[in-house]
């Protein structure tokens, strides 16, 4: 994968991301607040964004959705699991909810 | 909820009518539904017969506060009450909405299909909160992965390890849970084979 195959990756990363965002939201407002583990004003914002918007913002070579387990010790641990995938999935479940939005 | 001060609309009641259904639906005992619709009884009865074919059951709810703190069960309730506090504090939903979002959420995080019986019931999700109104019972942060749990609000909780990061030696080690186990395995060999 060359430098542009790459950038163009990202942008339609970007755009899936936001118009999945944005469905989400539409049609379950509380649920995709969790499931994207956003706040309400970052949800109000997704939410009114037109499609010329979500264009503008996807066009940029830097990707728009962070890596919510910002913390190695506990990224290692969660992948550590060796035994049990659902002990894994609950503790990843836990560990996600508890972050602040 | 004041149930005097509610008038007598058609349009509420079919609201109430829709909220008792969609709890029956998933697992609420007649208390649960008594206490957040506005409902009569007998007109509550009668819907829980139309949706699930029988007689709700009778007798009291389940009651101790150490349910909670088994292993399995903690686990559960765990995740069931991070979702609920996520969605009172970002998501602006309150009340029995909340408990009745954070459930559904909650099952689709443990993947469970409708044959078999969740770990945590609706009623028990909603005993659960009440008890932490109530500070029965609270989260707390484990020192490990600094997650949030379940624990008893009276326990001394210094250095309070998760039971995932500190997992029990015999925990989930049931009949059921070896069952399921060699189920499991005889789907992952067939898979490689």
């Amino acid at each position: 994968m060359n430098e542009t195959e790459m950038m163009n990756e990202i942008k339609d990363a970007n755009l899936n991301y936001l118009m999945l965002a944005q469905q989400m939201l539409r049609a379950d407002r509380a649920t995709a607040i969790f499931r994207l583990g956003i706040n309400e004003d970052v949800a109000d914002l997704l939410e009114g964004l037109s499609n010329f918007q979500i264009l503008k913002l996807s066009s940029s070579n830097m990707m728009l959705a962070r890596f919510r387990f910002e913390d190695s010790a506990i990224l290692s641990m969660l992948t550590d699991y060796t035994k049990d995938r659902a002990l894994a999935n609950a503790h990843s479940a836990i560990l996600l909810s508890g972050q602040p939005a | 909820m004041k149930k005097a001060a509610v008038k007598k609309s058609i349009i509420s009641e079919g609201e109430q009518i829709q909220l008792a259904t969609q709890m029956i639906k998933l697992g609420a005992r007649l208390q649960l539904l008594e206490s957040q619709t506005t409902l009569s009884r007998e007109r509550l009865i009668k819907l829980y017969k139309e949706l699930k074919g029988m007689s709700p059951p009778k007798g009291m709810l389940p009651f101790s506060t150490d349910w909670f703190l088994t292993w399995q069960p903690n686990i559960h309730s765990s995740i069931f009450l991070n979702i609920h506090d996520y969605l009172v504090k970002n998501a602006g939903v309150d009340d029995i909405t909340a408990v009745l979002k954070a459930y559904s959420l909650y099952l689709q995080q443990v993947g469970h299909d409708s044959e078999e019986e969740p770990v945590l019931s609706l009623t028990r999700a909603w005993t659960l909160i009440r008890y932490v109104d109530s500070k029965m019972l609270k989260m707390k942060a484990c020192t490990c992965c600094s997650g949030q749990f379940v624990v008893n609000a009276y326990d001394l909780n210094q250095n309070y390890l998760c039971s995932l990061c500190h997992i029990p030696s015999r925990a989930g080690k049931t009949k059921k849970a070896k069952a399921t186990e060699t189920q499991y395995k005889l789907v992952d060999s067939n898979v490689i084979a």
